[in-house]
């Protein structure tokens, strides 16, 4: 065997890494090039229904201003709270991560969680409050309160929005559940934080939406 | 089998991955808590029609961009990353652009819903 061979061998020896990757840190960057990858195809899953509220907003404009008045700005303000507040924790878990913290991983990730679940319970509330008026999405809605024909547009394009990206955060939890059973165990350290780091840029995504979402559906009346 | 050490320093010299200072994110996530409290503040002044719209989407930039840049670590990150994300914003106003193209301008505009 020649030492070049064995120079390969050396920086793949660490039992995260598969074969297929030369070291650890290629490992590494192509697995968050991959996650990239992918968020660029939810930007554009998201986009579609971005582009149907401006459609619609565009041949509707009164309606939007007048139907925007049934979210509360409140919830919706506080609701932007949290989940920043879960982006800073999740950066946190992954500083924890590089400085070797197991706790830190275990509590940042624990708090992220409890911030997602609120953010739920209090969309669950929201969406409770809608459904006693009778406001529900297409030909099932039945609410009077807004003077205008085809009212259920907006309601249907704000549940398929707040839906869609209440599926993501629930999708986030279930991911960050896994993280931190994971790193009981020990799993991650400065060497390898792969899941952390790329569950990170999926939550941060989610975050991202939200910053949209808020102004666009609560800030418009 | 002398290379091999020295070969496992070289792959860690490579090991260069950014590392945020807790002041740091703390910093940055008060931005983004003051930017929300501002554009809040903003909703209730009531600012008249096209600018209401201006300053929420604005506002929403700039945390959207404070998030992606320093939170994601695209600051730090590949700029091949930064450009996958530019990428999608191109393709997503292309979407936007040339379908309003269509909807704007159509002769009996609204259809049913």
């Amino acid at each position: 065997m020649s030492s070049s061979d064995i120079a390969i061998d050396s920086g793949a020896h660490n039992s995260h890494v598969q074969h297929h990757f030369v070291n650890s840190e290629q490992q590494f960057e192509s697995s968050k090039m991959g996650m990239w990858v992918f968020l660029v195809t939810e930007i554009l899953f998201f986009g579609g229904l971005f582009l149907a509220y401006i459609v619609y907003r565009a041949w509707n404009p009164e309606l939007y201003t007048a139907a925007s008045e049934e979210l509360n700005t409140i919830w919706g303000a506080v609701n932007t709270l949290v989940l920043i507040g879960s982006s800073l924790t999740v950066a946190m878990a992954i500083r924890s991560a590089q400085m070797n913290q197991q706790k830190g991983i275990v509590i940042n990730l624990a708090i992220t969680i409890a911030l997602a679940c609120v953010f739920m319970v209090i969309k669950y509330f929201e969406y409770a409050h809608k459904f006693h008026l009778g406001i529900f999405p297409g030909e099932y809605y039945t609410y009077t309160g807004i003077d205008h024909p085809k009212a259920n547009i907006f309601f249907s394009i704000y549940y398929m929005m707040t839906g869609l990206h209440g599926i993501h955060v629930l999708i986030g939890i279930g991911l960050m559940i896994w993280l931190i059973v994971k790193a009981r165990k020990g799993a991650f350290s400065s060497e390898y934080y792969t899941p952390v780091e790329i569950t990170g840029l999926y939550w941060h995504l989610v975050d991202v939406i939200w910053i949209f979402l808020f102004p666009l559906l609560y800030l418009i009346d | 089998m002398s290379t091999a050490p020295h070969s496992s320093e070289a792959t860690h010299s490579e090991h260069h991955h950014h590392v945020s200072s807790a002041t740091f994110i703390w910093l940055i996530g008060t931005a983004l808590f003051v930017l929300t409290a501002i554009t809040v503040g903003v909703h209730f002044i009531h600012i008249p029609a096209p600018w209401n719209i201006i300053v929420a989407i604005g506002v929403a930039v700039v945390k959207a961009f404070l998030v992606v840049a320093f939170f994601m670590n695209l600051y730090w990150d590949s700029k091949f990353n930064s450009l996958l994300l530019v990428m999608s914003i191109v393709f997503l106003v292309l979407l936007f652009g040339i379908t309003l193209l269509d909807t704007l301008f159509r002769a009996d505009p609204i259809p049913a819903f």
